[in-house]
């Protein structure tokens, strides 16, 4: 489709997401074993046919800048349009954050306009889902729709996170409110918005901030054709610890709502080369993902392991994420964690103890124990949850081995300890 | 500093590899659990440094060209250099296909006509090892060489299979007998690895060439006349692991022999990562039910049997109440329920029907077809064979690729042979 632009907003920092995006952003966090969560709408556009997409980076953009290089990965690494990483810029004239995701757009206009697509396609970089988007350019050309929104059905409690769409009979909406506490809406804005190009040139005229409240909102209150396109499939927005791990488990499930194993429409990565699995002689592994560049002498159960996770001998991993080269040492055991990147679990260590719900200001991290980047938890240490151990964390942040329930540990610096 | 390039002989028939390289060459054969067996060899250059190649092909050469392509896996798809697949070609000059090894070479000259090199490395696809050719090099270099061979010790039985060499302390080669049949030479075998002086390389091509009763390989013609002659031949001695997968037996246990506590190759090492071209694949899901261990499972693997002691490549689905024991099972092969599938080598996008047993039995007499072969016990089913629900197959079977329910009669017994379309080539 060379007469279509997306551009995909990998905006947050996610601060809800604690230690995990406290380096990267929420787009680039690692998801179901080897992908990052941008792979998903990434691979959508390759397989819908997209050939020019813009990455909108702020937070954290190196993050992303290394996973998508030249767009190889998704056969964007294209001579005509291809993936662009435009990450806010100064010039002589002008230095801006992007104020917001309208802004962000404003800002990257000249680009736009030099590749001057018919329709831009706005996504974002933290859901995950698997959509055809040509199901979603027919709809809105069947409207002759000025803009098409994607909406899937949410239960009536998750009403907050998102914003809610109303629509008649003939799918064309009537009202958009944005995270209301309540309402009689039941489909969610999915952040996917089909724009005729003039359309959008036109509303960003003005210097809009947000693109729901100052573009969307404003045309739909107009009278603006602007209609709604159904998707029932599996969709997640990972905005939160709660929704990263729920999504994550999904994909054990006996039937998951999202399948990755399937040929034809195959979640592309930037793959590194790493060994097939070896499973030693003491292992058990059940209902879980486990990537290649893992060796695993223990208990894995309703699991996800990332690349190069080494499980020892008669240690055990339960109902937890565990990201790219990762040490669980001999005899430890973690349960309901999420742990980042080249953590290591010493000796006989315990993470995730007990089931207190923890202080109300903790509810964000679901009940879980989130460790940062390259923390160590000391052998024999216990960890209960829910906890939060910074990044880099180290034994001093231990008391008497230990971390109670609702305790939150604050990243370190790496090159401090070189003092 | 001058370049350095590589020729890697790719052309390998192996025959004594049974079906596994019926459809295609050797180098192209997989290899624990996600390689092919020349993807040692092509990562071994790039890990040295070495990123001008030319692959040789002759036999079946379409899976390889597939494999390797422009380069990607191996950082390859070069600007200068690269890797460049070099097939026959009828021409005026030459006959066309490649005789031997030596002509392979000969015909190819032209390719170092414009390259900047002093030495030119000649490796083998067929091999299984982890090598600095830097190491090899300086070896050379320092003896001022004309040429040198990579050696390694092998098991006296083997002695037979190999090009083996007697050397002065120094290394300096004295004599070479191509797959002598005595122990009078020692057990130092060539693994195949030359590091040849330029100029010298050529003219001594040039002289084989012209030789009518030559048959013009490095090992048969070219090595014992050079040897004879007193040339600058030297031997480095390689001290890790190398392995030629040359049979099926030493291709199982070769493979097998990853699962070990202590590979032969830490294929771990981020110093040296081996590369290969691999689809993307989820990771590997193991279901409630799934019982793993001593095995390789890769990414794109789906498991809810049990696996013990085996070698699975991307895509195998081990179903509910399957057993895979001591086996190697390729890419995309399905296992169906209740299957038992025992000491056995099964190729790519095979399926095993229900309550089928592969490998059943305690008789072995050797295959009907191959004694030579396939006579310990293992059971080969070839590409895309489809296996009927409850078959039994006895041990040494060989069940030819493509096979379809409809062509299994009765049950196999040990030994047995079910033969596959032959026009399907």
């Amino acid at each position: 489709m060379r007469d279509v632009m997306a551009l995909i907003l990998s905006g947050g920092g996610g601060e809800r997401l604690g230690v995990l995006s406290a380096e990267r952003a929420v787009s680039a966090l690692p998801f179901g074993g080897k992908y990052r969560v941008i792979d998903f709408p990434l691979s959508n556009c390759c397989h819908s046919g997209i050939e020019s997409v813009g990455v909108l980076a702020q937070h954290a953009p190196a993050s992303l800048n290394d996973h998508i290089g030249a767009g190889r990965a998704w056969d964007l690494d294209r001579r005509l349009g291809g993936v662009m990483i435009l990450q806010p810029y100064q010039t002589r004239s002008h230095a801006g954050w992007y104020r917001g995701t309208a802004d962000a757009v404003t800002q990257n206009w000249s680009i736009l306009e030099e590749r001057r697509p018919d329709r831009v396609l706005v996504l974002s970089g933290d859901h995950v889902y698997r959509m055809d988007y040509r199901a979603l350019f027919l709809a809105h050309e069947q409207h002759g729709a000025a803009v098409t929104l994607a909406v899937t059905r949410v239960p009536a409690a998750q009403s907050r996170r998102f914003g809610m769409v109303t629509m008649d009979g003939s799918g064309r909406v009537r009202t958009l409110e944005e995270k209301p506490e309540r309402t009689s809406a039941t489909h969610a804005s999915m952040g996917i918005y089909v724009f005729e190009f003039g359309v959008l040139g036109e509303m960003l005229r003005s210097r809009p901030v947000d693109l729901v409240l100052d573009v969307l909102r404003p045309l739909v209150e107009s009278g603006e054709r602007v209609y709604a396109h159904e998707f029932s499939g599996f969709w997640e927005d990972i905005g939160t610890v709660g929704s990263f791990y729920a999504a994550n488990l999904e994909l054990v499930q006996p039937e998951p709502r999202l399948q990755l194993l399937d040929a034809r429409w195959p979640i592309l990565t930037r793959d590194e080369e790493r060994p097939a699995v070896v499973v030693g002689g003491h292992a058990g592994i059940e209902r879980s993902l486990v990537a290649n560049g893992c060796r695993i002498d223990g208990r894995v159960e309703s699991s996800i392991l990332f690349p190069g996770v080494r499980v020892a001998r008669g240690a055990e991993v339960v109902d937890s994420v565990v990201m790219a080269d990762t040490v669980i040492e001999a005899g430890a055991r973690v349960r309901r964690a999420v742990l980042d990147k080249y953590v290591r679990v010493g000796e006989g260590a315990q993470v995730g103890l007990g089931d207190a719900a923890g202080p109300p200001d903790l509810h964000w991290l679901a009940g879980l124990v989130l460790v940062g980047k390259d923390a160590w938890i000391p052998p024999g240490g216990r960890v209960e949850r829910p906890a939060s151990i910074g990044v880099g964390g180290r034994y001093e942040d231990f008391r008497d081995g230990a971390l109670t329930a609702g305790s939150v540990v604050g990243n370190r610096r790496w090159f401090e300890e070189l003092r | 500093m001058t370049g350095r390039y590589a020729f890697i002989l790719a052309g390998g028939v192996g025959s004594r590899l049974c079906l596994l390289s019926e459809r295609r060459a050797k180098p192209a054969v997989p290899f624990g659990g996600k390689y092919r067996i020349i993807d040692f060899t092509l990562s071994n250059c790039v890990n040295s440094g070495i990123f001008d190649i030319g692959v040789l092909t002759q036999y079946r050469p379409t899976s390889l060209n597939q494999h390797i392509g422009i380069g990607r896996p191996w950082d390859l798809d070069r600007t200068h250099g690269g890797v460049q697949l070099l097939q026959p070609a009828p021409s005026a000059a030459a006959s066309d296909w490649y005789q031997g090894t030596a002509d392979a070479i000969y015909q190819n000259l032209m390719h170092l006509k414009r390259r900047r090199v002093d030495e030119v490395l000649i490796l083998s696809g067929d091999h299984v090892y982890k090598m600095d050719y830097n190491v090899l090099y300086a070896f050379h270099r320092s003896n001022r060489a004309q040429l040198t061979v990579a050696v390694t010790e092998v098991p006296e039985a083997e002695v037979s299979q190999f090009g083996i060499l007697e050397t002065e302390p120094n290394g300096h080669v004295t004599a070479f007998k191509e797959k002598p049949r005595g122990l009078e030479q020692g057990r130092l075998a060539s693994m195949g690895v030359y590091l040849f002086d330029r100029d010298a390389l050529i003219r001594w091509l040039v002289e084989d060439a012209a030789i009518a009763s030559s048959s013009h390989d490095f090992g048969k013609d070219v090595l014992p006349r050079l040897v004879a002659r007193g040339e600058g031949v030297f031997a480095y001695r390689f001290p890790d692991y190398w392995q030629d997968v040359g049979t099926l037996d030493s291709y199982y246990q070769a493979n097998l022999a990853f699962l070990s506590d202590t590979p032969p190759l830490d294929l771990h090492d981020p110093a040296w990562v081996m590369h290969t071209q691999s689809a993307d694949r989820p990771p590997a899901r193991f279901a409630a039910g799934a019982h793993v261990r001593d095995s390789i499972v890769p990414n794109g693997c789906s498991i809810a049997g049990e696996v013990s002691n085996s070698v699975l490549f991307p895509g195998v689905a081990v179903a509910r109440g399957a057993v895979v024991r001591d086996s190697i099972v390729m890419h995309d092969t399905v296992v169906g329920p209740g299957a038992i599938v025992d000491r056995a080598i099964v190729d790519k996008e095979a399926h095993v029907g229900a309550e089928a047993r592969v490998g059943h039995g305690e008789e072995h007499p050797p295959n009907r077809a191959c004694p030579e072969h396939l006579s310990s016990g293992l059971v080969v089913v070839g590409k895309r064979a489809r296996l009927p629900e409850g078959i039994v197959i006895g041990r040494n079977a060989r069940i030819g690729a493509s096979v379809v329910e409809g062509d299994f009669t009765a049950s196999v017994p040990a030994g047995g042979v079910v033969d596959g379309p032959e026009s399907m080539h």
